[in-house]
C-alpha cells in the first residue's frame, strides 16, 4: 500500500516556482529521503505534507486519504524540525506530551507513552528540565520524542541532525533505522548530508531548484548519478570531473589524460568528438611510485587525511587536479612524482553541455 | 595593562556617578520637597536640612488644603482613582484588541496588512490639539462626553498603536516552526495562539502594556477638555495646586510622589517578566 | 629564526567575576613553530575561540602571557601584533567588492599595484572566486563569502594567520580540493597558521598538530596520527575518530598464561599473557577493571571469534558502517568495501591485542595503546 503520494505538486512564491510538478510515491513503512542543497524546496514540500503550507496545484494523499482542506492537527502526522522548535516555556515532559494530550484523555496512558518514548531515546532523566537546561543532543532527542510519541503513521523529519555535533549525528544515524522500523512508520526525511541519505533511505529523491533530478535507491544514486551535480553531491571527497573529448582508434573508444589513452566502454562510441566530462570517483584510483603503460604521471600537491582515508591532491603534467582517496595507512608518505592508475570500468561519462550522465548500455539497448 | 584598567575603572565609576547625580537630582529633590512646608522650600539659600513634615500628604489624603490665606477642598485622591481607572481600562481594552491584531499582522501577511498596520499607527501622527475639537463635538453629539467610557475610548487610541507595533515585532520573532509543531501535535490555531504565541510574546506584551500605561497615565490634554472635575485624572487635577494665594510647592511635590508610585510599582512588577523574556530568547534556534 | 613563532604560557581566561565567572580557558600553555599549521579542536564552549581571540588581541588574557617570536604581545593592540585573521562571520566590508576586500591590507601597506594584482589573481584562482571578484559581498553566497574572507586573510604577509572555522560554510563538493590547495599554499609560502574548528575532519586534513580542548582545558596537543593511535585519555580517544571509538568496561581475569577481558553479557576477549608488555600486564592486573577502546576499523570480521548481531548496515558509497549489538552494548565496525549483511545477521569479530586502547576505569586516563600493549 502506498503510504504517501504526491501528485503534480506546484508551489510558487511571488512569481518564483519553488516546486515544479513534483510526483513522489512512498510505500508504507518505507523511508524516503529528500536530498538537495538549501533552497531546493525540500522544506516547503515537507511543510505541505504537514499541512502548514498549501500547494498551489497538486494532490497530497496520505494512506489513501486526500489531504486537501485537512488542518494540520487532523492529519495524524508527526514532525521534527531542524531547529528543534521546542516550546521554551514547557518542560521536556510537557513538550513531548503536547503531541498526544488532545487525543489521549487517560492521564495514565499519556504518562506511559511519554515515559516509554523518553526511555527509548534515553532522555527519561531530563524530562522535568526546561529546553534551555538541555544539551543540544538532549534537545534533539526531545524533539524527536515529540514527533514519535503519538506513533504517527507518517513521520516527517526536517534535517533533524543538522544542529547536533558530529558524534551525536553519527550515533543517531545508527539508532534511527531501528527506531523508525519499530513502529512501521512511513518516513519522509529531509537532509543535505549525503551520508545520512545513503544510510537511512530506502529511496532517495534528489531535488534541485524545485524539480526532481533523480529518484532511486542509494546504490542507484551513487553508482549511476543522473548528472554531474548529483555525482558531486554524493561522495566525500567529491568525484573528479575532467573535461574530455572521446576519440576512437583501432583498439576502441578512449579519452586522453596527460597524453595517455584511457580506453572506455566502446558503447560510448556515439559520443566521439563530443565535449564530455569524465567522472572518476577518488576511491577507484590507485597510486603507484613506478610507471606502467597506462598510468598517468602526476605530482603530489598535498596529503589531507579524511576519516580513515588518505586523500591526496595531485596535479598532472597537463595541470589537471585529481583527488585520490585510499584507506588510511596506504599513501601517507607519498610525495613528488607518482603515477595514477585508473580502472576504466569505474569511470562515468557525462554530456558536457547538459551535465547528464551518458549511459552506454541504455544507448545500446536503443540501438 | 593592569594599571591602565585600574584608572579606567576609576574614570568609569566617576562618569557613572556624574550621570546618576544629573538624572536623579530632580527626583530626589522632589521627594525632599514633599516633606517640607512652603516656607522651608522657598528659603534662600536652599538647604537639605529641615524638619520633615507629613502635612502635605495629610492634606492630599484628607482633601483639605490649608493655605495661609484660606482653606480649600481638593479632590486629589479622586483624581488618582480616576487615573487608575482610565489607564487600566484603556490598557486592558487596547491589549484585548491589540494582541490578536498584532498576531494576525505578524502571521498572516496579505496584500493590505502592511497598509492597515500603518494606518493604525498614523493615529498617533496627528497633533492631539487638532483632533480635539472635532472629537469634542462628536462626543457631545454621541453623549460620550464626560463619561468614563468615552474617556477610556479616547485613551485606548493612544495605547493601541503602541501595543500593536511592539507586540507584532515580538510575534514575528517567534519561530514559526514552534507554532507549526504545536499545530501538528493536534492543537487548533486558537489554542496555539493562547498556549504558544501569547506566552512566548509575554515579555513583549508586558513591555508594551507598561509603556502604554505610562502614556495613558501621563495624558493631559484629552482629559482636560473631555472630562469634568469629577472624572479628571491627576495630571489635570494637579492644576488645583496653583491657587489664588500662590503655588503650593510642597503639595505638588507630594502629589507627584503619589502619582508616580503606581507606575513605578507596575514597572518593578513587570521587570520580572521582561528579564524572563530575555532568557527565553536565548533558547531560540 | 630561532625559537617558536607563538608561545602561550599559562594563559587563563575568565569571563565575568566572582562565583558567576566562567573559566573559559584554564592554564593553557602551548608553542607553535614557524611554518606549522596548528588546529584548535573542540566542541562549542571548549575555549578554542577564546584562545584564538586572545592571540589576535580581541580579548584580554586574565592571566599568563602570549609571545610572538619571543616578544610578549598580550598587552599590544591587535593591529600591532602582525597577525592576519579570517573570521567565522566573514566580516567582509560590504561597500567594497570582493577584489577590494582581498586587496585591502596590501593597499594599506602601499604595495605596488602590479604586485597587488598578481597576488589577488593568484589567491582568487586558488579559492575559485575569479568570477566573483567584482561582485559585492551581499550578492554572493555564504560559501563564496567564506572563500573571499579566507582570501583576505591568506593574502597578507603576517607572522601568524588565524583562521576561525575557515571552512564550515564551504560547498561540500569543493571542500576536499580546497583543503588540498590551501594546505599546499600555506606550506609553499611558509606561513604559520592556527585554525579553530569543531570539525575534526578539517583539523586532520589541514593541521600538522592538533590541540584538543574541552571545558577550557587542553586535553592533548599532538599530531593527528598520535591523537588517533595514542589518545591521552578517554575523552580524546572517543572525540577523535569518525565513527567514534567503541568503548567497553572490562573485568580482567588472569588464568595462567591466559588473560581474559570480560566485557559483559558473557562476552570475553581472550589473549595470551605473552601478547602484553609485562608492565602493562602488571598495571591492568592490579586495577582489575578497565575501560577498553577499539577503533571501528580495527575490528576484524572472520569465521571465528566473538559473535555480534547486525543492528544496522549502512553503505555510504566508499565505506560501510556496520552497527552491531555486542556484549550488551553497541559496537560499530567500518569496512572500506560494500558489505552485504542484513539486520539480524550474525558475524564474528576478533580484536587483536595491538589494536586495544586501555584506559583507567576510574580516572579514564590512558594506560596503554596498540603496539605498547603488545610486546
Amino acid at each position: 500500500m502506498s503510504g504517501l503520494d504526491l501528485r503534480g505538486i506546484v508551489k510558487r512564491y511571488k512569481g518564483d516556482t519553488v516546486l515544479d510538478d513534483v510526483n513522489i510515491s512512498v510505500q508504507t513503512g518505507e523511508t524516503l529521503v529528500l536530498f538537495g542543497p538549501s533552497g531546493a524546496g525540500k522544506t516547503v514540500l515537507l511543510r505541505m505534507i504537514a499541512g502548514v503550507i498549501d500547494p498551489d496545484e497538486g494532490q497530497i494523499i496520505v494512506h489513501g486519504r486526500d489531504m486537501q482542506g485537512v488542518d494540520p492537527e487532523d492529519r495524524g502526522v508527526g514532525m521534527a524540525f531542524q531547529n528543534f522548535a521546542l516550546y521554551p516555556h514547557m518542560t521536556a515532559y510537557r513538550n513531548i506530551a503536547s503531541s498526544i494530550e488532545v487525543t489521549e484523555k487517560s492521564k495514565q496512558k499519556l504518562d506511559d507513552a511519554v515515559q516509554g518514548v523518553a526511555r527509548l531515546l534515553k532522555i527519561d532523566q531530563v524530562l522535568d528540565h526546561a529546553p534551555r537546561a538541555l544539551s543540544n543532543g538532549q534537545k534533539q532527542r526531545t524533539a524527536l520524542a515529540r514527533a514519535l510519541v503519538g506513533s504517527p503513521s507518517l513521520l516527517l523529519l526536517d534535517d533533524p541532525l543538522r544542529n547536533v555535533d558530529a558524534k551525536l549525528r553519527f550515533e543517531m544515524r545508527i539508532e534511527l533505522p531501528a527506531l523508525l522500523a519499530r513502529q512501521g512508520t512511513t518516513v519522509v526525511y529531509v537532509t543535505q548530508d549525503y551520508k545520512e541519505a545513503m544510510a537511512l533511505a530506502d529511496q532517495i529523491v534528489v531535488l534541485n531548484t524545485g524539480r526532481i533530478q533523480q529518484s532511486g535507491t542509494p546504490a542507484d544514486v551513487y553508482l549511476t548519478p543522473a548528472n554531474t551535480e548529483i555525482a558531486q553531491q554524493f561522495g566525500d571527497p567529491a568525484i573528479n570531473l575532467l573535461d574530455v573529448t572521446p576519440q576512437q582508434d583501432d583498439h576502441g573508444v578512449y579519452v586522453s589524460l596527460s597524453d595517455k589513452k584511457l580506453y572506455i566502454d566502446s558503447a560510448f562510441g556515439p559520443w566521439c568528438n563530443t565535449p564530455c566530462v569524465l567522472g572518476i570517483r577518488p576511491e577507484t584510483l590507485r597510486l603507484s611510485t613506478v610507471a606502467s603503460a597506462a598510468s598517468i604521471p602526476a605530482s603530489v600537491e598535498a596529503v589531507t587525511p579524511l576519516n580513515e582515508k588518505t586523500v591526496t591532491l595531485l596535479r598532472t603534467a597537463g595541470g589537471r587536479e585529481l583527488l585520490v582517496s585510499r584507506p588510511a595507512g596506504t599513501d601517507e608518505d607519498l610525495s613528488g612524482q607518482v603515477f595514477i592508475e585508473v580502472s576504466n570500468e569505474s569511470v562515468m561519462l557525462f554530456d558536457k553541455r547538459t551535465g547528464s550522465r551518458l549511459d552506454a548500455h541504455q544507448q545500446e539497448a536503443v540501438a | 595593562m593592569r594599571e591602565n584598567s585600574l584608572i579606567e575603572s576609576w574614570l568609569r565609576g566617576i562618569a557613572i556617578a556624574v550621570v546618576i547625580l544629573f538624572f536623579m537630582f530632580p527626583i530626589v529633590w522632589i521627594i525632599l520637597m514633599s516633606f517640607q512646608t512652603n516656607e522651608t522650600i522657598l528659603r534662600i539659600p536652599p538647604s537639605v536640612v529641615f524638619e520633615p513634615t507629613l502635612d502635605n500628604y495629610r492634606a492630599l489624603i484628607t482633601g483639605k488644603l490649608e493655605t495661609n490665606a484660606a482653606s480649600l477642598d481638593i479632590a486629589f485622591m479622586r483624581n488618582l482613582g480616576n487615573s487608575v481607572l482610565l489607564s487600566v481600562g484603556a490598557v486592558a481594552l487596547a491589549l484585548i484588541l491589540g494582541v490578536p491584531a498584532a498576531y494576525s499582522f505578524a502571521r498572516h501577511k496579505t496584500r493590505f496588512s502592511e497598509d492597515i498596520a500603518f494606518t493604525l499607527l498614523s493615529f498617533r501622527f496627528a497633533p492631539p490639539l487638532l483632533v480635539l475639537l472635532p472629537l469634542t463635538i462628536y462626543f457631545q453629539k454621541l453623549g460620550l462626553s464626560d463619561t468614563y467610557f468615552g474617556l477610556i475610548w479616547v485613551y485606548q487610541l493612544i495605547c493601541l498603536p503602541l501595543i500593536l507595533w511592539i507586540v507584532r515585532g515580538y510575534f514575528e520573532d517567534i519561530s514559526e516552526d514552534v507554532e507549526y509543531a504545536y499545530r501538528i501535535g493536534g492543537h487548533s490555531w486558537f489554542s496555539t495562539f493562547r498556549k504558544i504565541a501569547v506566552p512566548l510574546a509575554g515579555p513583549g506584551i508586558a513591555a508594551a502594556g507598561l509603556l502604554a500605561f505610562i502614556f495613558a497615565w501621563n495624558n493631559f490634554i484629552f482629559a482636560l477638555v473631555l472630562a469634568s472635575a469629577d472624572k479628571q485624572p491627576v495630571t489635570v487635577g494637579a492644576l488645583a495646586f496653583v491657587t489664588a494665594s500662590g503655588i503650593q510647592y510642597g503639595q505638588i511635590a507630594a502629589a507627584i510622589v503619589l502619582s508616580i508610585t503606581p507606575t513605578l510599582l507596575l514597572a518593578l512588577y513587570a521587570q520580572k517578566y521582561l528579564v524572563e523574556g530575555l532568557s527565553l530568547g536565548a533558547v531560540k534556534g | 629564526m630561532t625559537g617558536p613563532r607563538l608561545t602561550i604560557s599559562n594563559v587563563d581566561k575568565i569571563y565575568g567575576s566572582g562565583d558567576a565567572g566562567v573559566h573559559a580557558v584554564e592554564d593553557l600553555s602551548m608553542q607553535v613553530d614557524a611554518g606549522e599549521i596548528v588546529a584548535l579542536l573542540g566542541s562549542s564552549g571548549c575555549g578554542k575561540t577564546s584562545t584564538l581571540r586572545m592571540v589576535a588581541g580581541f580579548e584580554e588574557v586574565t592571566a599568563g602571557a602570549i609571545a610572538i617570536n619571543g616578544k610578549p604581545v598580550h598587552q599590544l593592540a591587535p593591529v600591532r601584533r602582525n597577525v592576519a585573521m579570517a573570521f567565522e562571520g566573514y566580516s567582509l566590508y560590504p561597500p567594497l567588492t570582493v577584489r577590494d576586500n582581498i586587496a585591502f591590507a596590501l593597499k594599506s601597506a602601499r604595495l605596488p599595484k602590479t604586485e597587488i594584482n598578481t597576488r589577488v589573481a593568484h589567491i582568487a584562482q586558488l579559492l575559485d572566486i575569479e568570477n566573483i571578484l567584482d561582485r559585492y559581498p551581499a550578492s554572493i553566497s555564504g560559501g563564496q563569502q567564506q572563500r573571499a574572507s579566507l582570501g583576505r586573510a591568506l593574502i597578507r604577509d603576517a607572522d601568524l594567520h588565524l583562521l576561525d572555522e575557515p571552512m564550515g560554510q564551504l560547498e561540500p563538493q569543493l571542500r576536499a580540493v580546497l583543503r588540498g590547495r590551501i594546505k599546499h599554499f600555506i606550506k609553499e609560502r611558509g606561513l604559520t597558521a592556527i585554525l579553530v574548528t569543531h570539525d575534526q575532519t578539517e583539523a586532520n586534513a589541514l593541521a600538522d598538530r592538533i590541540a584538543v580542548m574541552e571545558a577550557g582545558l587542553l586535553q592533548q596537543f599532538d599530531t593527528a596520527a598520535q591523537l588517533k593511535n595514542s589518545p591521552a585519555n578517554l575523552f580524546t580517544g572517543t572525540f577523535i575518530g569518525e565513527p567514534p571509538m567503541n568503548v567497553f568496561r572490562a573485568q580482567v581475569q588472569l588464568d595462567g598464561p591466559k588473560l581474559a577481558l570480560q566485557l559483559g553479557d558473557g562476552v570475553s576477549l581472550d589473549y595470551q599473557c605473552s601478547d602484553f608488555n609485562p608492565q602493562v600486564l602488571d598495571r591492568i592486573q592490579q586495577s582489575g577493571e578497565l575501560l577498553l577502546g577499539v577503533r571501528p576499523y580495527a575490528i576484524k570480521r572472520g569465521e571465528t571469534g566473538s559473535a555480534a548481531t547486525v543492528v544496522a548496515n549502512q553503505w555510504l558509497g566508499d565505506q560501510t558502517h556496520i552497527s552491531t549489538s555486542f556484549a550488551g552494548g553497541t559496537m560499530v565496525l567500518v569496512e572500506h568495501d560494500r558489505v552485504r549483511l542484513n539486520k539480524g545477521d550474525q558475524l564474528f569479530v576478533t580484536i587483536a591485542a595491538d589494536d586495544l586502547h586501555l584506559f583507567d576505569a576510574q580516572t579514564s586516563v590512558a594506560i596503554a595503546h596498540g603496539r605498547e600493549v603488545a610486546q
